[in-house]
């Protein structure tokens, strides 16, 4: 008989994980402030915070109007990635599911690619400027919703989940088949334009814009966190989930309605941000070593965010003048994390 | 006599599709199953058992006919009340990294939880039950995916019981294991029956352990299901109907298939006890023709005494301390 256990972490010690990563997070997002164009003193950086008086109203104008938007951002972009892969790797019962399987953010850039690419240089760089970034915003969320309508209309009828999984991916496909031909009839600025949504960013959103953005991944998070149980069962598959009571239509509803707010909402406001949704969720089950989502949604919330504004401290490392792509940041960061914990742990797969 | 029938089938067509596509695997079963029988199915690969345990588990529409389970058609159940009915185990193997032993047990409690699935005093009773009543309380801080097959069937087992239901359907619980535990996962079963009163179906390819364990044998063989206690179905000749085929034959008075052997050169053997039974079986492994304590050409003496084999191949003898060697001597002549 093998003798190497793991040793259970207890409700304690689960909490004293929860704890420290609080920390870091808050620790983490201080930091964040304090990087940028303009250096601000961390002393200054924390009067601001706490609402006390500093010399410059300059500073405070930047933390409040540019700084502590991205900081929101970041926390809203890595919770609803990975709280939106986590469920996608259980419902499709498999490691390498993140929150754009189901093709949303194809959709997406399908949308952005249209407006982006298929206007005329001189109208887009008018028409873009007049109504800001939201014009983006809205023509991602059309795509994506418009996505997630063929999935649902999908889902309704087929019984094997991973024929979705299959249509999400030659969704995917499809679209970036037509980005491409569009792309290619494009001029240089418009393509310009473009490749640089594709590799997303946080800065852009705006105070206003954050006001919609919150709440919408709130709603997201909510339905996920509500979810919990479900989520549970269908570990065991949607044969065992159905036997122990489970309404498999209603379950899938709501965990694609509740991706597609989250993974199609950051992809409107901050462009498509790569492999957050597939590392965080293994990540935070090495963490918590547990598979029960009600532990692991919390676990996603914190990591992914944690992740995201350490991504988003080092795009801004390269001097004042530049801040690197974040969707590249996010990748080179989180991969060798990611190769960490594999060789520690010698188990990242869903099926050990 | 009275019968408390906790499922019957009326007139069921079972199979797959609907409308003109349809294909059904087994028509116009009439059956019942009694509370608290253990009754094992047995059948050919592709001949609709799981088919049948899914239907009856209602993961699967009935073609035609009825299903009714506790005295309600099974589609009149809700799908919540129904999981307070019947508990399914699959074939299929769960693998799901950092899955603790107890966590697993306890997602039987859904149907009875509330909806964020938090467990009470008394759910936590019940997952502690099944946990000794499979005799894995030691591993309930294990993890699921570092446990043997033996045990994550026991676990498996042990989900069911905490869902509570007075009915389990098991798909093939014992495929995959090795010997003991077959037989130690039928044996649980016919425990459960016994002790905790469950009414267990479940489908099985080991017909040996089937017939040692179960109450009652449904066996599928040509599109046709035949009941009856397995020694029923053995001395009707339906068991023998059903397996033998292709040279196999039925030992009716061990209960054991087997498949006849040629029979070459012919040697005697002499002797008595335990030593001598298992080379006779040996020899007829190795395809001779046996002779039992008469003189012959070649002869074999079991001297149970000395634990040796004395060989008399054309008056040369050759003694062997075991069986194997016995039968190289045997093969060089």
């Amino acid at each position: 008989m093998s003798t190497t256990k793991n040793i259970r972490p207890s409700g304690a010690s689960t909490l004293i994980r929860i704890f420290i990563l609080v920390v870091l997070l808050l620790c983490l997002s201080v930091l964040d402030l304090f990087f940028g164009s303009v250096s601000i003193p961390l002393i200054d950086i924390i009067k601001i915070l706490s609402g006390g008086e500093t010399d410059s109203p300059q500073m405070v104008s930047i933390v409040t109007e540019f700084r502590l938007p991205k900081l929101a951002t970041a926390i809203l972009a890595g919770s609803a990635l990975s709280v939106s892969g986590l469920q996608m790797q259980t419902i499709f019962r498999n490691p390498l599911a993140g929150p754009y399987v189901l093709g949303i953010s194809a959709g997406a850039s399908l949308g952005v690619a249209l407006v982006i690419l298929s206007l005329s240089s001189v109208v887009a760089f008018n028409y873009v400027d007049i109504l800001g970034n939201w014009t983006l915003v809205l023509v991602a969320w059309i795509g994506a919703g418009i996505v997630l309508l063929l999935i649902f209309m999908v889902s309704l009828r087929v019984k094997d989940i991973m024929t979705i999984l299959i249509l999400g991916i030659l969704l995917g496909s499809a679209t970036s088949s037509i980005v491409s031909i569009l792309q290619y009839f494009s001029d240089e600025s418009m393509l310009k334009t473009y490749v640089i949504w594709t590799m997303g960013s946080l800065g852009g959103v705006t105070r206003t814009q954050l006001s919609v953005l919150a709440p919408a991944i709130g709603i997201g998070i909510i339905m996920v966190l509500a979810s919990g149980k479900m989520l549970n069962a269908l570990l065991l598959g949607e044969n065992y989930a159905k036997s122990l009571g489970m309404n498999i239509r209603n379950a899938r509803l709501l965990v694609f309605l509740s991706t597609s707010i989250l993974a199609g909402s950051i992809t409107a406001f901050c462009g498509p941000i790569g492999f957050i949704g597939i590392a965080v969720p293994h990540i935070s089950k090495m963490i918590f070593k547990t598979a029960d989502h009600r532990i692991l949604i919390w676990g996603c919330i914190l990591v992914g965010s944690i992740i995201m504004i350490f991504s988003d401290i080092i795009s801004q490392l390269p001097g004042y003048q530049t801040v690197l792509p974040i969707n590249s940041v996010t990748a080179l960061i989180g991969i060798p994390i990611v190769l960490y914990l594999i060789i520690k742990n010698q188990r990242i797969s869903f099926w050990a | 006599m009275s019968i408390e029938k906790n499922i019957s089938l009326e007139s069921l067509s079972i199979g797959y599709g609907s409308g003109s596509k349809r294909k059904s695997i087994l028509s116009n079963l009439n059956l019942f199953i009694r509370k608290g029988e253990l009754l094992a199915l047995v059948g050919s690969n592709g001949s609709g058992k799981s088919t049948l345990l899914r239907t009856i588990s209602g993961l699967q529409a009935v073609l035609s006919g009825e299903v009714i389970i506790e005295g309600k058609r099974i589609d009149a159940w809700s799908r919540k009340e129904f999981a307070k009915i019947v508990a399914f185990v699959s074939t299929e193997w769960i693998h799901i990294s950092n899955l603790k032993v107890r966590d697993l047990i306890a997602l039987g409690r859904y149907p009875h939880t509330s909806w964020f699935g938090n467990l009470k005093t008394e759910d936590h009773k019940y997952v502690n039950e099944a946990l000794e009543m499979v005799g894995m309380s030691h591993k309930a801080e294990d993890y699921f995916n570092e446990l043997s097959d033996g045990e994550r069937q026991r676990i498996m087992i042990a989900r069911t019981l905490a869902q509570d239901t007075p009915i389990i359907v098991m798909d093939e619980p014992t495929a995959f294991l090795d010997l003991p535990n077959k037989y130690e996962i039928a044996h649980l079963l016919f425990r459960l029956s016994r002790e905790k009163g469950k009414t267990i179906l479940f489908s099985i390819h080991d017909l040996n352990i089937a017939m040692k364990e179960a109450d009652r044998i449904w066996l599928i063989n040509d599109r046709q299901l035949i009941e009856g206690a397995p020694e029923d179905l053995i001395l009707n000749r339906e068991l023998i109907k059903a397996f033998a085929v292709n040279n196999l034959e039925f030992d009716i008075s061990s209960g054991e298939f087997f498949v006849p052997r040629k029979k070459g050169i012919s040697i005697a053997l002499l002797g008595s006890g335990e030593r001598f039974d298992w080379t006779k079986k040996a020899l007829e492994r190795l395809e001779f023709d046996v002779d039992c304590n008469k003189s012959g050409e070649t002869t074999v003496l079991v001297d149970d005494l000395n634990k040796q084999w004395i060989a008399t191949i054309n008056n040369n003898s050759v003694t062997c301390n075991s069986i194997y060697e016995l039968s190289l001597t045997l093969k060089q002549f």
